[in-house]
């Protein structure tokens, strides 16, 4: 019998699941915009961690906040030039629709570009702070969190922090280079439970805090050990 | 009102357990009384020796500590130096006294060593300090003689054979001269504002900084262009201090009848030096626009006019500001008064840093830590501590701080909020664990760890 035909809280899985987690040092680029012209350009030029920074890693850093906190970009964009259409759709770039930092740049650079093309003069104006753009450098860690098991998983999802919940969920992403996240894998893969799996990967991280992403993760663990 | 049993600077962390709760006595209008002169200690405690590692545990989590464990594993057996210019007073000696025994706690074997120098190159060094933020100086022979011969005095006397040195701010840095060692890494940590120095001065001193493997800063915004690699690392604050940990509420009250503050009505706070940049009479003007619309009290509690002519200066225009206005306290206090700073800030309904010009402004951290909604200038390295209506509220004029008092008192839900946001966002960034893990990641970094 495989884990794919019959999963129960006892079962174990085909391969154990490793929680690990990341700690990030942020490094200070050489780029830095005092217009929206230079943001444009910088954004073409910037090293891909620091793009990596202003996205997902800023997600992380502010995972607590309700309200909506998107990316730096955005949050710039409108505190400092005063542009809420352009925040806004800024904003509404969702990092989990990328696999890859390219990909993510080209869409910030789209955005931009569309918005100063008919107003040239809008990329000179001054912004009444400057963006300094900065990167991540990743160590990754473990932690002393190893499921066996759908149960002895979400007691690791209890028991790790936020940031290795980050590591697993939102980052993964970037590193399995598919549209889904470490746990909706592993609960496919190695425990069989597609509807797990699916209902997983379509929590919403933009509305919730990351301690109600989790609440919601085991939720779903939860419900497939019945 | 008679006199109190024990002075409010006498007490210690356990006497907080045990203090019951005073009545403010009230006068014939409602008011508590305020007293003429709070009696406080007239020299400083005892120092506090430095919390372990797992005293953390309760604040950042099990997991947390894991991890700080697991990035120092690899670097057991390294050994780092750290060099700056005083073992006392300021903020760089007052983390170092923190940070070093963590570092070594985690078996990163870590050494502080403070440089010599004389009246002259500490003369020098602080014309320096001020040239570096921007003050007019014409950098004489002179002083880059004094400079060079201070700085190759301290490397005759001292040795560098560890792992990492780290040389904290302008004062040492010619130090680097003395790296020989292959393998060895010398990081430069920079705790000022660079953001407009003194060109002489920086060119100065930049020939010397470039040889270093890396750089710190405390903001983006006051960093240079150099061909080093640049990292942030946010000043802290330690949440087990005097100044940060949490306090029984008994001795909350008993520090506001000792200094008159009515906690039945709010309070608005604000913490700062008597410094004209902490625009102390701006935040009088306000708290007075936002008191026609709300019942409030503001509490001004600082220090600095004992020992500073203009610090004397700006607490006679504060008073003047104040007019006697009976719901204005006005409290100078010698430094170590940290545990009633701490009462103030805890029972404050709202923190107030109307700074012009601002550091970091660890004072933002503190109120932030303890769950307050503050309002702040938008200065310096305020803006990474208060994102705007998310984590508090930034402001850039008298009127601007005068509504936000009168919104955040007559939206506590939303102030709440903040409160709350801005608490978290302290312990994700300003924390001292938080740059115990800067510190091993930098070292495991610059060793070559893999990193994506």
């Amino acid at each position: 019998m495989t884990a794919a035909m019959a999963p129960t809280l006892t079962h174990t899985a085909v391969k154990p699941f490793y929680f690990n987690t990341s700690a990030h040092l942020m490094r200070i680029t050489r780029q830095k915009a005092t217009t929206l012209g230079e943001f444009l350009q910088a954004l073409q030029e910037c090293p891909e961690n620091s793009i990596f920074q202003h996205t997902f890693r800023t997600l992380q850093e502010h995972h607590f906040i309700r309200e909506g906190f998107s990316n730096d970009f955005a949050h710039w964009v409108l505190s400092a030039c005063n542009e809420p259409g352009l925040a806004e759709a800024l904003a509404s770039v969702d990092v989990r629709e990328f696999t890859s930092v390219a990909d993510l740049r080209a869409r910030f650079v789209e955005i931009v570009g569309n918005f100063l093309a008919p107003s040239p003069a809008t990329a000179a104006r001054g912004a009444r702070e400057t963006f300094y753009f900065c990167a991540s450098d990743i160590v990754v860690i473990p932690t002393n969190f190893v499921a066996h098991s759908l149960r002895e998983f979400a007691e690791g999802l209890r028991g790790v922090s936020v940031h290795s919940l980050h590591h697993h969920f939102i980052e993964a992403r970037l590193r399995l280079k598919l549209m889904s996240n470490d746990f909706s894998q592993w609960l496919l893969e190695d425990l069989g439970l597609p509807d797990a799996a699916r209902h997983l990967n379509r929590i919403d991280i933009y509305t919730a805090t990351m301690e109600n992403v989790r609440q919601q993760i085991i939720g779903i663990v939860e419900r497939a050990l019945v | 009102m008679e006199p109190m049993d024990t002075q409010i600077g006498e007490m210690t962390s356990q006497d907080t357990q045990q203090e019951s709760v005073s009545t403010p006595v009230a006068t014939p209008t409602g008011r508590p009384e305020r007293r003429k002169k709070p009696r406080i200690r007239e020299t400083p405690p005892a120092p506090v020796p430095p919390p372990h590692l797992d005293e953390y545990k309760s604040i950042v989590g099990q997991p947390y500590i894991d991890e700080l464990r697991y990035l120092a594993d690899a670097l057991k057996g390294k050994r780092v130096k750290m060099v700056n210019s005083t073992a006392v007073g300021g903020g760089v000696a007052e983390m170092l006294n923190q940070m070093v025994p963590l570092l070594n706690e985690v078996e990163v074997k870590t050494g502080w060593d403070v440089i010599t120098g004389g009246n002259d190159f500490f003369e020098v060094t602080k014309a320096f300090h001020n040239a570096l933020q921007g003050s007019d100086y014409k950098l004489s022979q002179q002083a880059r003689d004094i400079f060079m011969m201070h700085n190759n005095l301290n490397r005759q006397r001292m040795e560098f054979n560890e792992d990492f040195i780290v040389i904290h701010d302008p004062q040492p840095a010619a130090l680097i001269q003395s790296r020989q060692q292959p393998g060895q890494h010398w990081v430069w940590r920079c705790h000022i504002d660079l953001s407009n120095p003194n060109p002489e001065v920086w060119g100065f001193l930049q020939p010397f900084i470039e040889q270093y493997d890396a750089a710190i800063f405390s903001s983006q915004s006051f960093t240079r262009q150099l061909r080093i690699p640049q990292y942030l690392f946010y000043p802290c604050i330690d949440p087990l201090s005097e100044k940060n940990k949490e306090l029984d509420d008994s001795f909350v009250q008993k520090v506001c009848d000792e200094f008159g503050v009515d906690r039945s009505r709010p309070i608005v706070t604000q913490v700062s030096r008597f410094d004209r940049a902490k625009d102390p009479v701006g935040v009088i003007q306000a708290f007075k626009q936002a008191r026609k619309y709300v019942d409030c009290q503001l509490v001004m509690a600082g220090g600095g006019a004992s020992d500073d002519p203009e610090g004397a200066a700006v607490l006679k225009e504060v008073n003047a500001a104040a007019d006697d206005d009976p719901d204005i306290i006005i409290l100078d206090l010698p430094p170590w008064c940290a545990l009633e700073i701490n009462a103030l800030q805890r029972a404050s309904t709202l923190v107030v840093q109307k700074s012009i010009r601002e550091g970091f402004g660890l004072t933002v951290t503190e109120a932030l830590w303890k769950g307050k909604p503050t309002i702040a200038g938008a200065v310096g390295g305020i803006p990474n501590q208060i994102i705007h209506k998310l984590t508090g509220v930034l402001v850039h004029s008298v009127d601007g701080c005068a509504y936000q008092i009168r919104y955040l008192l007559t939206h506590p839900e939303f102030a709440q909020r903040l409160g709350h946001n801005g608490r978290e966002h302290v312990k994700e960034n300003f924390l001292m664990t938080t740059n115990v893990r800067r510190w091993l990641l930098l070292f495991r970094i610059l060793l070559g760890a893999q990193t994506s």
